[in-house]
């Protein structure tokens, strides 16, 4: 391959860094078994007191399930209208098509406590604070721009005259959609669709503003405890959420090496 | 099989626009049913778009498409039951061969036993029984050219649209697909409108060729009329090679005959006296004789001098340089009078009825 | 003549993009564009919050922190995730593999749990700190967390995976020929690439480095957990605004200038740089 520039010394301090990213990552599973009253590495051996802790608490466990329901729920919402949209955009392939594209990726610039201002005057309005509705709608809006750019690159690569031939022999619209079209997307709708449950799942920002007794999420229990009782069942929590994560991860990564980059 | 005689096609004056460019202007063609028949043209021409609106894919902007008497311009694509066969194949990568045959069935609700007996059979016609549980990518070009064939004919539609079918074959490859093609269709007996910028296909398959230039029809005949009558300079340089000759005509006495001049010679073209004047003639480097000595007894001779040639195999092409112009005559190399060598002196001579006059459309 | 809606494609393509721009427009839009015009209206029509701004020293404090601190962790960032992505670049394939998904990971973390962890590490009583004591380093605890220090690390840390993936996915479009070809005639490694990766790699980095500054100065998660409340940057301050001062007015007009910046640099970047090819994708 070719030579880099202090053959040896670059590629140590990369792992260096790589190391800076992943220690703080690692260092949570310890503290999530430790024997210790208080937030610390474990002192004389391993417990799994505060794990017990977590899946006996009330509070978490609803907060785990309004995460995945919220997250389910937003995620079918985006992941239907971002395919069809981007299935769209592909097939109009003009002015508009550009403009709608440029238009689906505002979420993902503007900053999130702007989008969560609005979000709470108006909702106040509507009667949509601390509801489900409410957060599903957010997040489906927030979690959109992803389906559509997974979608749209896995259509660069998905032949036009393959939609032309099914309708040349006899399919309807939907026909050609359902047998032709989204079977040869499911890649790109698959790992739109983990993107998407990820950005609902992590969502703290706009819930902080627009839930409150009702909807508690996962994030927002985690921020609670963070600032208000510092423990180590948030450890547990964490390394839970880590390993949520290594395994959503699998798939995508057996996909496609290039990910949507979040600005 | 159908017992009746298939439905001509026809295109009426149809058109279609792009932004200020008219693709197709103005078109009327009649397909004869149960024909081979062949859209020819450069790329660009047009030639496409008309298959397209024939398909249903492309709306035309004027005239309109009748098969039989129905009007078939506002059917959608998907209810005109039209085979196609895409450049590309277009095979669904997501199905096996068999249910790719089968897909234009099953959208038309039949069951599935019923499905794949009449795949099977498809795919048995087009000899490629057995394959029905591979996947399209496990297959070669060829193999796949053949599912789509298949594809497109088992659901038995009035007519069979090819759009470019053989261009990503070898040349081997393709001249066996070519008979093959050609025999299919007329086992079947139906309609085949085939689109191809491949002279040599259009030529060995159809049994009509439409020339499409510029959005427009340069000529439409059977195969060997237009090869042997060319009606202008560009169906001349299109179809197989040419030398073009430009003249001023005059009546001779002999009826039939006309007069012109190159340089010092008198030469002579069949024609009308109504075609005199200025003109343009094509003549085929096939049909012209050339020789070391002055031919005795040819109206047409030019004296020349050699300034290329090359063995193309069967025949070997040379360049002659004549008081007429550069000149390209080719002549079978298999028992050849002799081999032309570059600065060596010829004489070149044809026949009055080997040229033809063709109208100048250079533009 | 008469032309059903499946005869115009373009119009049958409209109808796909309209559930995914109607939920866009009213549950996104709706919102961001109330953002601007409460701005403007409250507490009194007018362009009085904005007139307050010129002259509240703190808000502007604020502003400037924020931009200072997202330009410092831009460039830390930046230039950590150069030195992965070109790793990355000139490495073998499996090392290329590896470090991709050593990349991957903390990324999709959940910034609460990467936050979380950089808690569990700084604190006086934290990790990092027991460490040092234990090895007799030093002798009272460092006070790292809740300052200017912390937020930064957090920042770095957040932003750094952006930037490795960003670049590589640049890095990836140059031709590494190039380089062997350099080498060929006479130059030195560090030579070659400086005089010929460098330069080319420089519209990626800067695309990069802006699209990362926007992102920073917008941050709300981070600042908050790891500012301690002493640190405050632009997103929490206006959060603190609503939620403590209910002062509506000051807050949205902030949150418009935030988004004005943001605008502003990301249609600037968008003049001097393909946006697209920075992306690495589509």
């Amino acid at each position: 391959m070719v030579v880099a520039p202090k053959r040896r010394v670059l590629p140590v301090l990369a792992w260096v860094v790589l190391l800076f990213l992943l220690l703080p990552c690692i260092l949570v599973v310890p503290v999530s078994l430790t024997d210790t009253d208080y937030l610390a590495m474990p002192e004389q051996g391993l417990s799994l007191r505060w794990w017990h802790t977590l899946f006996a608490s009330p509070e978490w466990m609803v907060a785990l399930g309004q995460s995945l329901g919220i997250g389910l729920a937003a995620t079918a919402i985006a992941v239907s209208a971002g395919t069809l949209c981007a299935i769209g955009c592909w097939r109009a392939r003009n002015r508009w098509s550009a403009l709608v594209r440029a238009l689906i990726l505002v979420p993902m610039i503007v900053p999130t406590v702007v989008y969560a201002l609005g979000l709470f005057r108006v909702y106040a309005k509507v009667g949509l604070l601390d509801s489900f509705t409410g957060v599903i709608l957010a997040h489906a809006a927030l979690a959109l721009p992803y389906p559509v750019l997974t979608v749209g690159a896995a259509l660069t690569n998905f032949d036009p005259r393959l939609e032309q031939a099914a309708r040349n022999l006899g399919a309807s619209g939907w026909q050609v959609l359902r047998l032709v079209t989204l079977p040869n997307l499911k890649a790109g709708i698959l790992s739109g669709a983990i993107f998407a449950f990820v950005v609902s799942w992590d969502e703290l920002v706009v819930v902080l503003f627009i839930a409150g007794r009702r909807v508690h999420t996962l994030p927002r229990q985690i921020w609670s405890g963070i600032r208000e009782n510092l423990d180590p069942t948030i450890a547990a929590v964490a390394t839970l959420l880590i390993a949520v994560t290594l395994l959503a991860l699998i798939p995508v990564l057996r996909g496609s090496r290039t990910a949507p980059k979040e600005a | 099989m159908s017992e009746r005689q298939p439905e001509a096609l026809l295109l009426d004056g149809v058109s279609k626009a792009y932004g200020k460019t008219w693709v197709v202007d103005r078109v009327s063609l009649t397909i004869p049913g149960g024909s081979f028949f062949s859209l020819l043209g450069p790329s660009g021409s047009g030639k496409t778009t008309l298959l397209m609106m024939i398909a249903g894919f492309v709306t035309p902007d004027g005239g309109s498409v009748r098969l039989g008497g129905r009007d078939l311009t506002p059917v959608p694509a998907e209810k005109r039951n039209f085979g196609m066969v895409f450049q590309g194949y277009a095979l669904f990568p997501n199905m096996t061969v068999g249910e790719n045959v089968a897909f234009s069935l099953r959208v038309r609700g039949l069951g599935r036993a019923e499905r794949d007996a009449r795949a099977r059979a498809a795919l048995d016609t087009v000899h490629l029984g057995g394959f029905e549980d591979r996947f399209p990518k496990q297959l070669s070009g060829g193999q796949q050219q053949r599912v789509a064939l298949a594809r497109a004919l088992v659901f038995e539609p009035a007519v069979l649209l090819l759009d470019e079918p053989l261009s990503a074959l070898d040349k081997k490859l393709r001249e066996g697909l070519q008979a093959e093609l050609r025999e299919v269709q007329r086992r079947i007996g139906k309609t085949f409108v085939c689109v191809t910028h491949d002279q040599d296909e259009a030529l060995s398959m159809s049994d009509r060729i439409a020339i499409v230039r510029g959005g427009r029809i340069a000529q439409e005949g059977e195969p060997d009329d237009l090869f042997e009558n060319p009606a202008s300079h560009f169906v001349a340089d299109f179809l197989g090679e040419s030398n073009f000759l430009a003249g001023d005509l005059t009546p001779a006495a002999e009826p039939g005959l006309l007069r012109w001049h190159a340089g010092a010679t008198g030469l002579v073209q069949a024609g009308q006296p109504s075609q005199a004047g200025p003109a343009l003639m094509a003549l085929r480097p096939s049909k012209i004789a050339i020789a070391s000595g002055e031919p005795c007894g040819m109206p047409n001779r030019l004296p020349g001098i050699v300034t290329g040639s090359s063995y193309r195999g069967t025949a070997i092409h040379c360049r002659v340089d004549t008081p007429a112009g550069p000149m390209s005559v080719s002549l079978p190399s298999w028992r050849a009078p002799f081999n032309p060598e570059p600065d060596q002196r010829v004489w070149l001579s044809w026949a009055p009825d080997a040229a033809v006059i063709v109208t100048d459309d250079r533009a | 003549m008469a032309l059903s809606a499946q005869q115009r494609p373009g119009l049958r393509a409209a109808l796909w993009m309209l559930p995914a721009v109607l939920l866009l427009l009213i549950t996104y839009f709706v919102p961001l564009l109330d953002v601007l015009t409460t701005s403007v209206t409250e507490p009194r029509p007018g362009l009085n919050n904005y007139a307050g701004l010129l002259t509240d020293t703190g808000a502007q404090r604020i502003i400037l922190t924020t931009l200072r601190i997202s330009l410092t962790a831009t460039l830390i960032a930046v230039g950590l995730g150069y030195l992965v992505a070109y790793a990355m670049v000139t490495g073998s394939p499996r090392r290329r593999v590896v470090m991709f998904a050593c990349v991957m990971v903390p990324f999709w973390i959940s910034i609460l749990v990467r936050t979380f962890a950089w808690i569990l590490l700084l604190r006086t009583e934290g990790i990092v700190n027991n460490g040092l004591i234990t090895l007799h380093l030093i002798d009272d605890p460092l006070d790292m967390l809740y300052s200017e220090t912390g937020v930064l690390i957090g920042t770095v840390h957040y932003m750094v995976p952006i930037a490795a993936m960003t670049l590589y996915g640049q890095m990836e479009g140059i031709d590494q020929r190039l380089i062997t070809a350099a080498r060929g005639l006479g130059a030195g490694p560090v030579f070659a690439f400086r005089t010929v990766f460098l330069p080319l790699s420089l519209p990626g980095i800067a695309a990069a480095s802006v699209l990362i500054f926007i992102g920073g100065i917008g941050y709300f998660i981070v600042p908050a957990l790891l500012g301690g409340g002493k640190t405050l940057m632009l997103a929490e301050y206006i959060g603190l605004l609503i939620t403590t001062t209910v002062n509506w007015g000051l807050g949205t007009a902030l949150a418009t200038v935030l988004v004005a910046i943001v605008l502003m640099l990301l249609f600037a970047v968008s003049r001097l740089v393909d946006i697209r090819r920075a992306f690495g994708s589509t």
